[in-house]
């Protein structure tokens, strides 16, 4: 059992990788705090442009979002990294897994936003209408409030989804937290600041996981 | 008696199946025009059909003597003059009372937002509500539901109120103080034109009836003249079924 501690658990090896770990955890909140943001604002436009496009646009935006979901975030993200700078456009790395892990996460969160939209009864737009709101009007105040309240769980669970997402930018060298506990790891010969990384993960997940837990139970909004 | 608004041959038709025909109705300044008729018989089509939430397939609405525009600022326009109660209430759920009728004066009429709650607060002591302006919806009873959906309607101040089966939703104790609000409505002026299966509140409010039935105007009088003496057959038996 203490070599198990010894392997995994090792407090000498934990406290020596510690500086590196943190500024990976540092380089993943950044990594989150492009991600985050910007998966929600594109995928609230996609949201709103299926909603008000014609027919024919809802239908080609709808395969643009199943194509991208259906492509592996993995293969995007080496694609945008190492293709960019093919058609001379060499963002910053970080700026670089931003980009392609936004494209990734807006789909979910645009059907996920879509969804909310669609689950409020079509008899709310005919009530704001009857009384003169206007399509952007009657979205702002009625329709969204009511629909983004109906998926919060789905949202959260998103979210913790793009947190964990940030870790495959280990694979094109970002020094985040997953890839400095690699190098840690192979610095000491030893997997404990991997367990390390887990441990920092969880912290960043834990609010967010029982936040989703409490959501869960509150009934949805009748439409 | 000028109209406040009128339907000159007004048509709609649902896949192929008529569900207006050939309609002519106008609605004067300060009355009320109840339509009564079997389920189906194109009520509430006719309704919205004024407001254009159903897009009429012929014939015209004219509104205070303009035709009713087919979209855009200018619709929107006459929709806010043109007040609509939903026979479910269809009130906004995550807002209370008060904000359920102030949003549209605040954001359809450009009105401040001190107007728009002085606005909606007037029409909530209208409706016998002033006192629940805080109310979230789901805490109401189904009738105060629909007198805050009045509210909705006459904060706009409209020149007339379209009501679809206003009480056809109300467990029977609660149906009375809507009818009591709609009364005290025609009393202050407003023209209304109402969809109802309350006979007796028709007979006794209305200044006329019309009759509906497969999509058609059948007969359109005083009270009076058209549930002591129908003329047609279908009137007839409609009104020895109820």
């Amino acid at each position: 059992m203490s070599e198990f501690f010894q392997t995994f658990l090792n407090p000498g090896v934990m406290a020596e990788s510690s500086g590196l770990l943190l500024r990976g955890l540092w380089v993943t909140v950044q990594a989150c705090l492009i991600v985050i943001p910007g998966g929600l604002f594109f995928g609230a436009g996609l949201a709103l442009a299926q909603t008000l496009a014609p027919a024919w646009g809802a239908r080609s935006l709808s395969w643009g979002v199943d194509l991208i979901r259906a492509f592996p975030p993995l293969v995007l993200l080496v694609l945008i990294v190492h293709g960019l700078p093919f058609l001379r456009i060499e963002p910053p790395p970080l700026l670089g897994v931003g980009i392609a892990l936004t494209i990734n996460t807006s789909t979910y969160y645009g059907e996920i936003l879509r969804a909310g939209i669609l689950s409020i009864e079509p008899t709310q737009w005919e009530a704001a209408r009857s009384t003169g709101l206007g399509t952007a009007a009657t979205l702002r105040h009625v329709i969204l409030p009511q629909g983004v309240r109906n998926v919060l769980p789905d949202l959260a669970g998103n979210t913790l989804e793009a947190v964990k997402l940030t870790s495959l930018a280990s694979v094109v060298a970002l020094p985040d937290l997953l890839r400095m506990a690699r190098v840690a790891q192979g610095v000491h010969f030893n997997p404990s600041p991997l367990i390390l990384a887990a441990v920092l993960y969880l912290a960043l997940l834990w609010p967010l996981v029982r936040l989703i837990r409490r959501m869960g139970g509150r009934a949805v909004l009748p439409a | 008696m000028s109209a406040v608004l009128e339907l000159r041959g007004v048509g709609k038709t649902f896949a192929g199946v008529p569900a207006l025909r050939d309609i002519h109705l106008a609605v004067g300044t300060s009355e009320l025009v109840a339509l009564i008729g079997p389920s189906g018989s194109g009520k509430s089509t006719l309704l919205r059909c004024c407001n254009r939430l159903a897009e009429p397939d012929a014939g015209d609405v004219v509104f205070e003597g303009e035709p009713v525009p087919a979209g855009g600022a200018e619709l929107a326009s006459v929709r806010r003059r043109m007040g609509m109660v939903f026979q479910a209430f269809n009130l906004y759920p995550h807002l209370n009372a008060l904000e359920n009728a102030a949003l549209a004066p605040r954001r359809a009429a450009g009105l401040s937002h001190g107007e728009a709650e002085t606005a909606a607060r007037e029409a909530l002591e209208r409706v016998g509500l002033g006192d629940r302006t805080s109310a979230m919806p789901d805490g109401l009873s189904g009738g105060q539901q629909q007198r805050v959906a009045i509210a909705r309607a006459l904060a706009l101040r409209p020149r007339i109120l379209l009501l679809d089966e206003p009480t056809s939703a109300l467990d029977p104790e609660l149906v009375g103080s809507v009818l009591r609000v709609i009364r005290s409505l025609k009393e202050d002026g407003v023209a209304m034109l109402i969809a109802t299966h309350e006979i007796a509140f028709a007979r006794e409010a209305a200044d006329r009836i019309a009759f509906l039935a497969d999509g058609e105007i059948l007969e359109c009088g005083p009270p009076a003249e058209i549930l002591d003496r129908p003329r047609t057959e279908r009137l007839q038996s409609f009104l020895s079924r109820l």
